[in-house]
């Protein structure tokens, strides 16, 4: 498992539009040469950020990538 | 002489659109509660004048990413732009809408900066480095619509282990009140983030506030009791979900050993909302 791997990754999917529209046409392709370990391409071929999360990815970059974050909400008794 | 002449610390995303989102109504009648307390804030802030205003908060992996991740950075300069993210998600939207640039307190931060260096607090420095919403969502409530006072910037490293102390942090705080004693400026300072919320950066415990240990906090704050504050660990915030209060923590060492009046507290799964301002002599 490489923390770096999978931030820099997520890094790049949130800030570099023409990157992520590649990775959400061909993700095989998109991630291909990149070191990650088997378990990170699955969860990143799946669009698991909460395996993503638990592999290292950091919280806040799960929740903020464009049309991939993970949305949980938690509505309130009013 | 220079003067702190207003201290306070206030969760930052201030955005109730978001949270009725992710929390429901009650969530957007929090954060609003909330917001109508910092705008009070604002207004005794503003009344007294500050030459500049310091803010102490977190980069969420936008400003810096995987190439440096410092400790502590103090933003220099002559301005400062806030950070743009296309089709923004989440708390990312907390920015849009807001001024593109802001102008830095450049003398102020380069005193920090530069004593800093001479006193032992090895700092980053950045000329580049834009501001998220953990800047400019307090510091335009705070402002309303009135002109944005001279900001100067600094990013406490609050996620990404190993985070400094919180003992480093209040360190820091207390050199930051030396500069200011030591300079010319009435000054502004605020903290931002929190309270709890995210425990151990988990996506599973979202959700998860932690309000006892939010109470404690408050309470040693009310108290002007900052000894205990020291003595906490970067574990216990992370298990906690108090990440951000390393940020409060460098406030709290430029300021100690005032006393707080907390203004507003409401608890959410997803994050307890606060609104603390200090007592100054």
């Amino acid at each position: 498992m490489s923390r770096y791997a999978v931030n820099s990754l997520l890094y790049r999917l949130k800030k570099d539009r023409a990157f992520r529209e590649r990775f959400l046409a061909e993700p095989a392709s998109a991630l291909a040469g990149l070191d990650l370990t088997e378990a990170e391409r699955t969860a990143f071929l799946a669009r698991d950020m909460k395996q993503i999360n638990a592999l290292g990815g950091y919280l806040h970059l799960v929740m903020s990538v464009p049309g991939l974050a993970a949305h949980v909400s938690h509505p309130e008794r009013d | 002489m220079g003067r702190i002449v207003f201290a306070g610390a206030m969760s930052h995303v201030l955005d109730p659109d978001y949270y009725q989102e992710v929390c429901g109504l009650s969530g957007r009648r929090k954060v609003e509660a909330c917001m109508t307390e910092i705008r009070a804030m604002g207004e005794r802030l503003l009344a007294r004048r500050p030459d500049a205003l310091v803010v102490i908060a977190d980069d969420h992996l936008n400003a810096f990413s995987f190439n440096a991740v410092p400790a502590l950075c103090v933003r220099i300069g002559r301005h400062v732009d806030r950070m743009v993210q296309e089709e923004a998600e989440a708390f990312d939207r907390a920015l849009e809408g807001l001024p593109e640039r802001y102008a830095v307190h450049e003398d102020l931060a380069n005193r920090i900066l530069e004593d800093g260096m001479t006193a032992g607090f090895d700092l980053a420095l950045s000329w580049e480095a834009p501001v998220d919403h953990a800047f400019l969502s307090p510091v335009m409530t705070l402002h309303g619509m009135q002109p944005v006072i001279p900001l100067v910037p600094i990013w406490v490293n609050c996620f990404v282990a190993p985070q400094p102390t919180p003992a480093r942090c209040f360190a820091f705080g207390r050199h930051l009140a030396r500069v200011v004693a030591g300079g010319p400026w009435d000054v502004g300072i605020i903290a931002t983030g929190g309270l709890s919320h995210f425990p151990e950066l988990s996506l599973p415990r979202v959700g998860e506030s932690d309000t006892i240990f939010d109470r404690k906090l408050l309470h040693w704050l009310e108290k002007g009791e900052h000894e205990p504050l020291q003595a906490l660990t970067v574990g216990e915030l992370d298990k906690a979900g108090e990440h951000e209060f390393l940020n409060w923590m460098a406030l709290i060492g430029a300021v100690t050993p005032a006393p707080a009046d907390v203004r507003y507290f409401g608890e959410l799964g997803r994050i307890n909302l606060a609104a603390v301002e200090w007592r100054l002599a």
